[in-house]
């Protein structure tokens, strides 16, 4: 039903009624952003990146062809969005230090016998630090993969990468992670033994 | 870092619920969309360069399976391809001359 209803409502934007583009935005606004905000967390850049994806979308609006529900199309161009984005930003950083991190975010890391429950914000808190030192390709299959729970297929489908290029770039990418998180535990530690020496 | 404590993370990272768009948003974009203007049309070279990896690789294909055609036809002494083309068009080339 959803389907036809932005079927007909294409139909219409892509027969001359521009002004119901609001109305598709508003039906897939929430979608666009939950993918986008696993990869910017500052509202604005986040805001601009979704305005980015519906004008880019907008753009592109007469290579749509209906075979694939709207959605599946939008969310393709949203992780494209997304991977610009981040190579954007890898390019702006210059050095890539790590991040001070909150007090229960490294407890849960230095605690390895019993390490408890981490709140969600926490872990994100943690994930952005060690991704940092990712790839831009790396961090975006790892957060389909084991964040956003995506298939190898559905991860194919959204990249345009072949499965096999996938699973190579998932098994490297959570290596890198683990070597990444076991990096940021070994400097937080190192800095607060500099604390307390001070 | 152990396999299961890695795993509590992406459980616990899961757990995070997506930011709601602001109230604006749609009616920010509308104003985008309607400063551009109407979308651009699919041009036959939009249209060529989304089929041109297919198209590259169908000419791949194509050329390889003539090659293998070429080679299996001299192994069993059959005609050559390449003479038989050139045969061609000669025939076209003085024909066309009056010759």
């Amino acid at each position: 039903m959803a389907q036809s209803d932005d079927a007909e409502l294409l139909d219409r934007i892509r027969g001359g009624a521009v002004d119901e583009f609001a109305e598709l935005v508003r039906r897939h606004q929430a979608h666009v952003f939950a993918i986008l905000s696993r990869y910017e967390r500052d509202a604005h850049r986040l805001e601009d990146l979704a305005q980015e994806t519906f004008l880019k979308a907008w753009k592109a609006l007469a290579q749509f062809d209906g075979r694939a529900p709207f959605e599946h199309w939008l969310s393709r161009i949203a992780v494209h969005a997304a991977l610009d984005h981040l190579r954007k930003q890898k390019r702006s950083r210059n050095e890539i230090g790590f991040p001070e991190l909150g007090e229960d975010a490294l407890e849960w890391l230095h605690n390895d016998a019993e390490p408890g429950q981490l709140e969600a914000r926490d872990a994100r808190e943690l994930l952005d630090a060690a991704m940092q030192r990712l790839s831009p390709t790396d961090r975006l299959v790892i957060t389909l993969l084991e964040i956003e729970e995506c298939s190898v297929k559905e991860i194919s489908a959204l990249t345009g990468w072949s499965s096999i290029a996938v699973r190579v770039r998932a098994v490297r990418a959570r290596k890198r992670l683990r070597d990444a998180l076991e990096q940021l535990e070994q400097k937080n530690h190192e800095r607060n033994e500099t604390e307390t020496t001070l | 870092m152990k396999e299961t404590k890695l795993k509590q993370l992406f459980e616990a990272a899961r757990r995070e619920p997506a930011p709601l768009p602001p109230d604006h948003f749609a009616d920010v974009v509308q104003r985008a969309v309607s400063r551009q203007g109407a979308p651009e049309p699919f041009s036959i070279l939009d249209q060529l360069a989304f089929l041109f990896p297919r198209v590259a690789v169908a000419a791949v294909i194509l050329i390889c399976c003539c090659l293998a055609g070429d080679f299996l036809l001299s192994m069993f002494n059959g005609p050559d391809l390449g003479e038989g083309l050139a045969r061609l068009s000669d025939q076209w080339l003085l024909a066309g001359n009056g010759i």
